[in-house]
């Protein structure tokens, strides 16, 4: 036996544990080299780690959930399964020219719709299919797999099959109505009506378990350390945005023609950058070990984005050397990225101030957790048009709510309120907005 | 805003970059005082000299090889290949050097050459003036393919490529010169004027590269297209009264994966049109990257239109040419019910 122990791999600067999100392959399985074996989270993002070798596992190590460290034993290989089967399949003399088993599993399909790439359609494939079959077999017997009956195969589309796999329904249970007995879309919708779908109610269990791992664990373990360790301060206060509103119609209607259209966000990103260059406390992480504040000059600004995954928090590095359309395509750019999961590790990390909006869901008011190690995260909550005097009368104003949490520790309330100040003089007058203290 | 037909959204383009950066020129066969074959250039030596719009010998090695040395010595040539048919003397250049430049120096030099070439057919000129061969070019690693359907896209796009630090193959689709083309040799030409894309801002814009255009949104099949293909299957789509998606994917290499493949999860079911022969095609390559990244969203086979595994023909065009009937019977195939 020859064995190949597989350790928990270096996954990112700092890393020291990883945790198992899911395994996509068990003990007994034969994987090739580069086949995604399971993927591991650390600190925010998801990893999916290929194999290194081919051969058969042995054994893994951690359910879903578990935390492994680096350095320790994650698979253990067998390499030696594998090796006999080539030893044997490469020197029989029938295998087609690059003969791995994929390339000969397809020439055995009785179905005959592969043709062999190397070959031309005209060619007769009959001649070498029986050889390709036995040496199919022989390879298959010794890999274990049990190749399902070639000839119950069903005829379907791709995205039905896809649909009966979740619906789980059997395809060799449903008959087909379409050219060839090929099962169509509906002959599928027929049979899980019959059948009833699996989460039909009088089976469906009272309460369903889901088990708090992976980016749910971490994102719950951050919230409670941040509530747990910092005295929130929370300060709401409304702006009037009538000027900016009108800014910003203006801008979308003259914007360049490869910008997106723009919301307030990226304009509230921008007078941040101004507003904190007077209010450095704000800008500030906070070192507990060493008990250092750390004031940073650069404005790398977290954006909370709802992802199908939970809450991430995309960095905009350098916020405050950013014009207004390159800050928004950034912030596009960005909330794409860890909605579709693709945010690298560093692209979600290194924010010193967050900015939380929730846009047409915003609400009056909130209470924003800060993202620790910071000091201060900013609200915005929704814009609408509301009465307002103004000189005695009533009139239509838009206006909307900036809620902001500061940790109290660090940013004295009278600060806190300063800067929010100031940030709405800013957006109450937007020219101000791209003007330098 | 002005009207301007793809010649003149091309020949806008050359004239921008003359004007605004002193380290283009253009050259080309008959580019210069005669103002090229199909007028890109017209006007352009007259006002910029000789020394920036250059007429070369006919030897199309010889000008993307200068185009080489200009570009390594900081230039930024933009040469014309009279027809794409005539390219392949300057392939080994294109293939062997020009490709690989940044990647056999380390990065420490480019070579920022956009070679613009009129390709494809209808417009009756046999074997050697109809040849779509971009898929050939998208095989080599290193440079960069672009086809505009239209004069705002032609317009952007080369303005992009002649911008761009790397080399840049730029396909005209000759036939849509004057007018789009719907694959009806029969019906009146029509003029860019009568187009939206027709209308083209006179100043420097760009199209980004690797960015594909949804032409029509839809719902039921999408069409995965470029170039002339682009306005026969929009016709063919219609005619049939099918809902399709339409995309033109303006730049081949970059392609826009994305776009291509949100579409096809959509919708489900799909068709790849172009002009060029099929066999080892570029359809060939979408149909592929589709399959590997939709898979299980696909309700029925993939359907490929393309030009005949043949040269292309100095008789029988319109039985060559990909029209609207071949698409309209890709589209049924890829609609039938499953």
């Amino acid at each position: 036996m020859n064995h190949y122990i597989f350790k928990m791999p270096d996954l990112g600067e700092g890393t020291v544990d990883a945790e198992i999100v899911a395994w996509h392959t068990q003990p007994g399985d034969a994987v090739s080299e580069d086949q995604l074996i399971v993927e591991v989270m650390t600190d925010k993002a998801a990893v999916e780690v290929p194999a290194p070798v081919s051969g058969r596992v042995v054994s893994i190590t951690g359910a879903p959930g578990d935390k492994v460290a680096v350095g320790s034993p994650l698979i253990v290989f067998d390499l030696g399964a594998t090796a006999a089967v080539q030893a044997q399949a490469v020197p029989e003399p029938t295998v087609l020219p690059g003969g791995r088993a994929p390339a000969v599993a397809i020439t055995a399909a009785p179905t005959g719709a592969g043709a062999p790439a190397v070959q031309f359609a005209a060619a007769p494939t009959g001649v070498r299919a029986p050889a390709a079959a036995a040496s199919a077999a022989a390879a298959a017997a010794e890999l274990g797999a049990s190749q399902p009956g070639r000839t119950g195969r069903v005829k379907t589309s791709p995205a039905t099959r896809r649909r009966a796999r979740e619906a789980g329904i059997d395809l060799t249970t449903v008959a087909g109505s379409g050219p060839g007995g090929r099962i169509l879309r509906d002959d599928l919708a027929a049979a899980t009506a019959q059948t009833g779908s699996p989460a039909a109610p009088e089976t469906a269990p009272a309460t369903s378990e889901i088990k708090v791992i992976g980016l749910r664990r971490l994102i719950a373990e951050r919230m409670s350390e941040a509530k747990r360790s910092i005295p929130h301060f929370s300060y709401v206060e409304e702006v009037d945005v009538t000027e900016l509103e009108s800014l910003r119609a203006h801008l979308n209607a003259t914007r360049p023609a490869d910008a997106g259209s723009l919301s307030y966000l990226p304009l509230v990103v921008v007078a941040l950058t101004r507003v904190l260059e007077s209010f450095p406390q704000c800008n500030v992480l906070y070192d507990a070990a060493r008990g250092v504040l750390v004031r940073h000059r650069a404005v790398h600004v977290g954006i909370a984005t709802q992802t199908p995954d939970g809450l991430k928090v995309p960095v905009v590095r350098h916020a405050e050397s950013l014009g207004l359309w390159q800050l928004a395509g950034e912030i596009r750019r960005l909330a794409e990225r860890a909605r579709s999961a693709k945010a690298t590790r560093e692209e979600l990390t290194g924010s010193t101030i967050t900015v939380t909006s929730l846009g047409k869901l915003g609400g009056i008011a909130s209470t924003p957790i800060i993202n620790a190690p910071e000091v201060a995260i900013i609200g915005l909550n929704k814009a609408l048009e509301r009465p307002v005097v103004h000189q005695g009368t009533v009139v239509v104003r838009r206006i909307m709510n900036l809620s902001s949490s500061f940790d109290h520790r660090f940013v004295d309330g009278y600060d806190a309120a300063a800067m929010i100040q100031a940030l709405k003089e800013r957006l109450e007058h937007p020219a101000t907005i791209f003007i330098p203290r | 805003m002005a009207s301007m037909n793809m010649i003149q959204a091309l020949n806008s383009a050359m004239d921008i970059m003359l004007r605004d950066d002193p380290s283009v020129v253009l050259m080309g066969e008959d580019i210069g005082y005669f103002g090229g074959v199909f007028r890109a250039t017209e006007g352009l030596q007259r006002k910029y000299g000789e020394h920036r719009v250059l007429d070369t010998p006919i030897a199309e090695g010889g000008i993307v090889a200068a185009a080489i040395g200009m570009s390594l010595n900081g230039l930024r040539p933009v040469a014309e290949i009279q027809f794409a048919d005539y390219i392949y003397p300057g392939f080994d250049q294109i293939v062997s050097e020009l490709a690989r430049i940044r990647f056999r120096t380390a990065g420490e030099f480019f070579a920022p050459v956009t070679i613009r070439t009129p390709c494809g057919g209808g417009i009756r000129g046999g074997q050697t003036h109809s040849q779509s061969p971009e898929g050939i070019f998208t095989h080599v690693s290193g440079i960069k393919v672009v086809m505009p359907s239209n004069p705002y896209d032609a317009k952007g796009l080369l303005i992009t490529c002649i911008e761009d630090d790397d080399p840049v193959v730029f396909f005209e689709p000759k036939r849509l010169y004057n007018g789009p083309f719907d694959g009806d040799p029969a019906k009146p030409a029509v003029p860019w004027s009568a187009h939206p894309k027709g209308q083209v801002d006179e100043g420097h814009y760009r199209v980004p590269l690797g960015k594909a255009d949804i032409v029509r949104a839809g719902a039921d099949v999408t069409i995965i297209t470029y170039g002339t293909m682009v306005f026969v299957a929009a016709a063919a789509a219609a005619a049939m009264q099918v809902d399709a998606e339409i995309i033109d994917l303006r730049s081949l290499v970059p392609l826009d994966v994305d776009t291509v493949c949100s579409s096809v999860r959509k919708t489900g079911r799909c068709i790849v049109a172009h002009e060029a022969t099929r066999f080892s095609g570029f359809g060939a390559e979408l149909v592929s990257m589709i399959q590997e990244e939709c898979f299980w969203d696909l309700e029925a086979p993939i359907q490929r239109v393309a030009g005949w595994d043949t040269p292309y023909p100095h008789a029988f065009e319109w039985e060559y040419f990909p029209g609207q009937a071949r698409v309209a019977r890709a589209l049924k195939a890829a609609l039938e019910s499953a």
